[in-house]
């Protein structure tokens, strides 16, 4: 057998395992009785039900004959008012209606929970990491710095952050820090995420430049270059080439480990997704559809540094 | 001290005087070596493996601290706590057995990189600069390309324009054909040779005999941490002195 005919016999053993995994997966829904029901999903991504246009007060509701104009006017009082932006009406010509009633709705096409959501993580996620890579950058220099001090304080932030659970940490930030400093939710979960992603960016930076060889610094030491020029003319470009695949792969863990904010008061992917099953009582459809989005992120982010990657690579 | 601006032969460029080297680790890397480099001359090291001789090289531009005596080095002094090396390391330049390019840089930034950064020079200068020392050793077409496409000696040749980049009054050079293959060292020690006639003062660490006998002013000969003798080239080997030289230069020549 040839050995591409071979390599894709194998693929195909692996999608055929791949496939009997799904339909086990489907039996054994069946077997706990559940009923699918996908078409529940679309409205929770994209939802078609605008706002509702309510009644200012209690009156009588007037459409024009061609359907396209519709005004009140008060019950008490002489007072009437003109709608407009709406797409279908709701009240009859001549009905009487009250305060709050709906009379018509507009219908605007809006993201759906599961995609403010998706929105919210994206927000978070790219906000954090904007922070975490600054942040990891400089306690990266401090672990390789001469100073004893800078290196000890680095050190212990590290391992400090490394040593315990994330979720432990934002409880800390959100109630404590949050509290002291009167955080939003929103802040509290940007400064967690980054605190906690920060450290491990250190690390990576700080094998990064380890891995730079000592003659590097030796001939740019010969050269008179001051100790900062080094970092940033001679070190950090040849490191940030090793760098970037293990960042790669700890922004991904960025975005999956931002789901932990759902349990600040902040409605991110995650936090959606246990909205809508509570309103839908269809969780698998609805956990299936949130992996499926967390995937499309993460995917998306791994082909971009690819990219980059490739680009770094060019030179020698 | 006041710090020689012109190179006027005579002039002594390095005096190292009964400098110690203890590595942390406790292992004595010199013991009590003094040597004094004029300008214009060439003085070549020789000695068997882990006799001292890039140590002793590396204390010349402070890459390693000693911990005894002391050294004056184009007017700076060098002693065990010395602290901004900068102003000193631009007037030594260095070159490794490894190169040391660095490798995100094509040619031409390799050599313009220190002019720039540390003697302000501005592009348009540093460039003109770099492109005639790329053309002395012989490698003007290459200024564009990146250190991983250039063979060997060619990367050697730009380690040595590099150095020559920031006006140096002395070059260290430790060992700089013992990385290369044998088709290559001629064309290394070929711009060498050139460097010496032209008047650069410079202190090699070779394993190229001949090199010495052709253009050392002087050869000094290493052991143990220790310099054993120095001569002018012609009675080092020819009439050696030292009876571990003689050792030495048999199992060599
Ligand atoms: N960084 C270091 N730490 C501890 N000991 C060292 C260090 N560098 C060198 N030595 C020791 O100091 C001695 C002198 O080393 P050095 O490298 O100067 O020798 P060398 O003459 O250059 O040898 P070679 O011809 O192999 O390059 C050796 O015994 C070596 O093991
Ligand atoms: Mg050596």
């Amino acid at each position: 057998m040839s050995p591409s005919l071979s390599r894709w016999l194998w693929h195909a053993v692996a999608i055929a395992l791949l496939t009997v995994l799904g339909g086990a997966l489907y039996l054994a829904s069946k077997r706990i009785d559940y009923t699918w029901r996908w078409e529940r999903i679309p409205q929770y991504l994209i939802s078609t039900e605008g706002d509702d246009q309510t009644a200012p007060f209690d009156g009588f509701v007037a459409v024009s004959e061609d359907g396209k104009q519709l005004s009140m006017t008060a019950l008490r009082g002489a007072e009437t008012v003109q709608f407009t932006g709406f797409s279908t009406i709701v009240a009859g010509n001549g009905d009487l209606v009250f305060e709050g009633d709906v009379i018509a709705k507009t219908d605007a096409v809006s993201a759906g929970p599961l995609l403010v959501g998706l929105w919210l993580t994206l927000k978070i996620s790219a906000l954090s990491l904007v922070f975490a890579l600054l942040l990891g950058l400089i306690v990266g220099l401090g672990r390789v710095s001469k100073n004893p001090a800078a290196r000890d304080l680095a050190a212990f932030y590290v391992e400090v952050i490394r040593g315990t659970p994330l979720l432990v940490q934002i409880f800390i930030v959100y109630f404590f820090i949050g509290t002291v400093l009167q955080l939003s939710a929103f802040a509290a979960g940007v400064v967690a995420l980054a605190v906690f992603t920060g450290a491990y960016v250190a690390e990576i930076v700080r094998a990064g430049i380890e891995a730079v060889p000592k003659g590097q610094t030796e001939a740019a030491q010969s050269v008179g270059l001051s100790g900062v020029q080094i970092m940033r003319y001679v070190i950090l470009p040849q490191a940030t080439r090793r760098i970037l695949p293990p960042l790669a792969g700890q922004s991904i863990n960025l975005i999956k480990d931002s789901s932990l904010v759902s349990v600040m008061a902040l409605t991110d992917l995650t936090k959606a997704g246990r909205e809508v099953v509570s309103s839908t009582f269809s969780p698998f459809e609805v956990w299936f559809v949130v992996a499926l989005m967390y995937l499309l992120l993460t995917g998306v982010l791994s082909v971009a540094v690819r990219r980059l990657e490739k680009r770094y690579a060019v030179q020698g | 001290m006041t710090q020689t601006t012109m190179n006027d032969a005579g002039t002594v460029l390095i005096e190292a005087r009964e400098i110690e080297k203890r590595y942390p680790n406790g292992v004595l890397g010199l013991k009590c070596a003094s040597l004094s480099v004029r300008a214009g001359e060439v003085v070549v090291i020789v000695g068997p493996s882990g006799s001292g001789k890039s140590t002793l090289l590396r204390t010349f531009n402070g890459l390693e601290s000693i911990t005894g005596g002391e050294i004056v080095v184009d007017g700076h002094v060098l002693h065990q706590r010395s602290a901004d090396l900068r102003a000193l390391r631009q007037r030594v330049g260095m070159v490794f057995q490894q190169f040391n390019l660095f490798p995100h840089l094509t040619v031409l930034e390799n050599l313009c990189l220190a002019p720039v950064k540390v003697l302000k020079l501005s592009a348009a200068q540093a460039d003109e600069r770099a492109r005639a020392l790329l053309a002395k050793v012989g490698l003007s077409n290459k200024s564009d390309c990146y250190p991983a496409q250039l063979s060997g000696g060619q990367q050697q040749r730009v380690a040595i324009a590099r150095a020559l980049a920031m006006q140096p009054a002395v070059i260290l050079f430790d060992e700089p054909t013992s990385a290369l293959d044998p088709e290559m060292v001629g064309e290394v020690l070929e711009v060498m040779k050139q460097l010496a006639i032209e008047g650069m003062t410079m202190c090699v660490v070779t394993h190229e005999m001949g090199f010495a006998r052709a253009v050392a002013d002087r050869v000094i000969f290493m052991d143990a941490g220790e310099i054993l003798c120095e001569d002018a080239p012609d009675a080092f080997f020819g009439a050696p002195k030292h009876e571990r030289l003689q050792s030495f230069l048999r199992q060599v020549l």
